[in-house]
């Protein structure tokens, strides 16, 4: 019973792949067997944030030409063995592959891994195109911000033209002061446009980007909000219920020295 | 010199007709001439009426995937419904002073949409529209009648989109970003309030209003 993941947006730099990675380390910590297939050709991040980039081989492209089996290309991550890394290639671009490619590779897939994590790339072209092809549950990442949430429903009108049903929706650096302050959409007004099933609401965490720069996402730090909250949502995609966290509003001493110094 | 194709710019769309005489090649010819012309009588989305009598099956599908390529939307004229049903009285005599085959509007037909209208999609129809969902920013509908949103409607709503002045559009809530009923045209305000109980918008001496209504 493994499962088909595609994680989109169309709107870029809304945490896609940050977010692939997470759940994918996530997954893998549960003892889940997990692939991630990174099919931003041309422009891959996903080995950066494992910090996989020095291991790989082979790439998406080479498998989906024949000219390697997929088990050639696949690249381990170094601290949890389950879990697996299909690199795409930086020198080729979008049309290098296309969807039915990837559906035969995922069909092989399927019969080996527990999830099959694609990351899509931005954008509603061929690239997306291809990405969506194979998945049984998309998820559609999005911010509090109306362009995001606008792309979002873009994107989710054309994940029903392709007849994806299954559609999730993760809110990604939602930062709870600018909320309360009323700055920023908060989760009823996303919920109000978008209107489908949430799985998960990850605070805006600067511990994000340092762990985005070391290769080792965020989730296996205990310390980190946002690794909480991903902790949460890969709970919630083995079937669990977990109420959505509460965030952290100011510390004391944030408050205080608000209150003295005036903002 | 009298042309082979000749058209007429109506309020329902562009009218064609065709010289005595002249061969379906010869028409074609003329046509495809005259889209890739440019001229601006072809915009995207205008309706094109074709005469009903003069052409064969196949060559009225052949005129229409022709106009469809070119993103125009074409029907054939058809006199005997508008015959058996009701038109309204000043489309009538109009057409009939024109010595024209009245068009029958398709107002008192529905298109139902059964989901939610999200950015980017669109409804292009002849008819009246309901749509039992929400009309989400960035969505479009373009009617020839009324429109009904069991929903909230955020998007662009154009009723009355060839010209019928008595179309309406309802929506539970009612805050698009633009409101068009025939060639009028509202915009919301720039501080967005929600709307909290249904409303209809409709032309009123020359002016598009809201009013609530109950239902």
């Amino acid at each position: 019973m493994s499962e088909i993941y595609v994680i989109t947006s169309g709107k870029g730099g809304v945490g896609k792949t940050t977010t692939t990675a997470n759940i994918g380390v996530g997954l893998a910590m549960r003892g889940k067997k997990v692939v991630l297939v990174d099919t931003d050709t041309g422009l891959r991040n996903l080995d950066l944030l494992l910090g996989l980039e020095n291991r790989i081989m082979y790439d998406l492209v080479d498998v989906t030409e024949g000219r390697v089996p997929y088990t050639k290309a696949l690249v381990r991550h170094k601290k949890y063995e389950t879990l697996f890394l299909l690199p795409t290639s930086q020198v080729k671009d979008k049309s290098a592959v296309n969807p039915e490619q990837l559906v035969k590779l995922c069909e092989d897939l399927r019969k080996e891994f527990d999830y099959i994590l694609i990351d899509c790339p931005a954008g509603i072209e061929q690239g997306f195109q291809t990405a969506i092809a194979a998945a049984d549950v998309a998820v559609v990442v999005t911010m509090p911000e109306i362009s995001a949430v606008r792309d979002a429903d873009k994107i989710i009108g054309e994940l029903g033209r392709a007849d994806k049903e299954t559609i999730k929706l993760i809110v990604n650096r939602i930062r709870p002061q600018m909320v309360e302050s009323g700055d920023m959409l908060d989760m009823a007004d996303i919920d109000d446009i978008l209107s489908i099933d949430c799985i998960g609401q990850v605070p805006d965490d600067i511990k994000v980007v340092t762990s985005t720069n070391k290769g080792e996402p965020c989730i296996t730090m205990e310390d980190s909000e946002a690794g909480q909250a991903y902790r949460n949502i890969v709970g919630r995609i083995c079937g669990e219920t977990i109420p959505f966290m509460e965030f952290q509003k100011e510390g004391f001493l944030t408050r205080l020295k608000r209150r003295v110094f005036g903002n | 010199m009298d042309e082979i194709v000749k058209i007429k710019g109506g309020k329902t769309g562009l009218q064609l007709s065709f010289a005595p005489g002249a061969s379906f090649e010869a028409i074609r010819k003329d046509i495809e001439g005259k889209l890739a012309s440019g001229s601006g009588f072809f915009l995207r989305g205008t309706l094109v009426l074709l005469p009903q009598d003069r052409l064969q099956k196949e060559e009225q599908e052949a005129l229409q995937k022709l106009f469809h390529r070119n993103g125009l939307i074409c029907r054939t004229m058809t006199p005997k419904r508008a015959a058996d049903k009701p038109v309204r009285s000043g489309q009538v005599s109009r057409k009939a002073a024109a010595g024209e085959k009245p068009v029958q509007p398709a107002a008192a037909e529905m298109t139902v949409v059964n989901r939610t209208l999200r950015g980017g999609q669109e409804i292009r129809t002849q008819s009246s529209v309901l749509v039992v969902g929400n009309v989400n920013p960035g969505a479009q509908i373009i009617a020839g009648g009324s429109i009904d949103v069991r929903g909230t409607c955020r998007g662009m709503v154009h009723a009355g989109a060839f010209g019928d002045t008595q179309a309406i559009i309802v929506a539970d809530h009612l805050m698009p970003t633009q409101i068009r009923i025939a060639n009028y045209i509202a915009r919301s305000p720039d501080q967005a309030e929600k709307a909290e109980k249904a409303e209809r918008a409709s032309v009123k001496d020359g002016h598009i209003i809201i009013e609530p209504i109950e239902r």
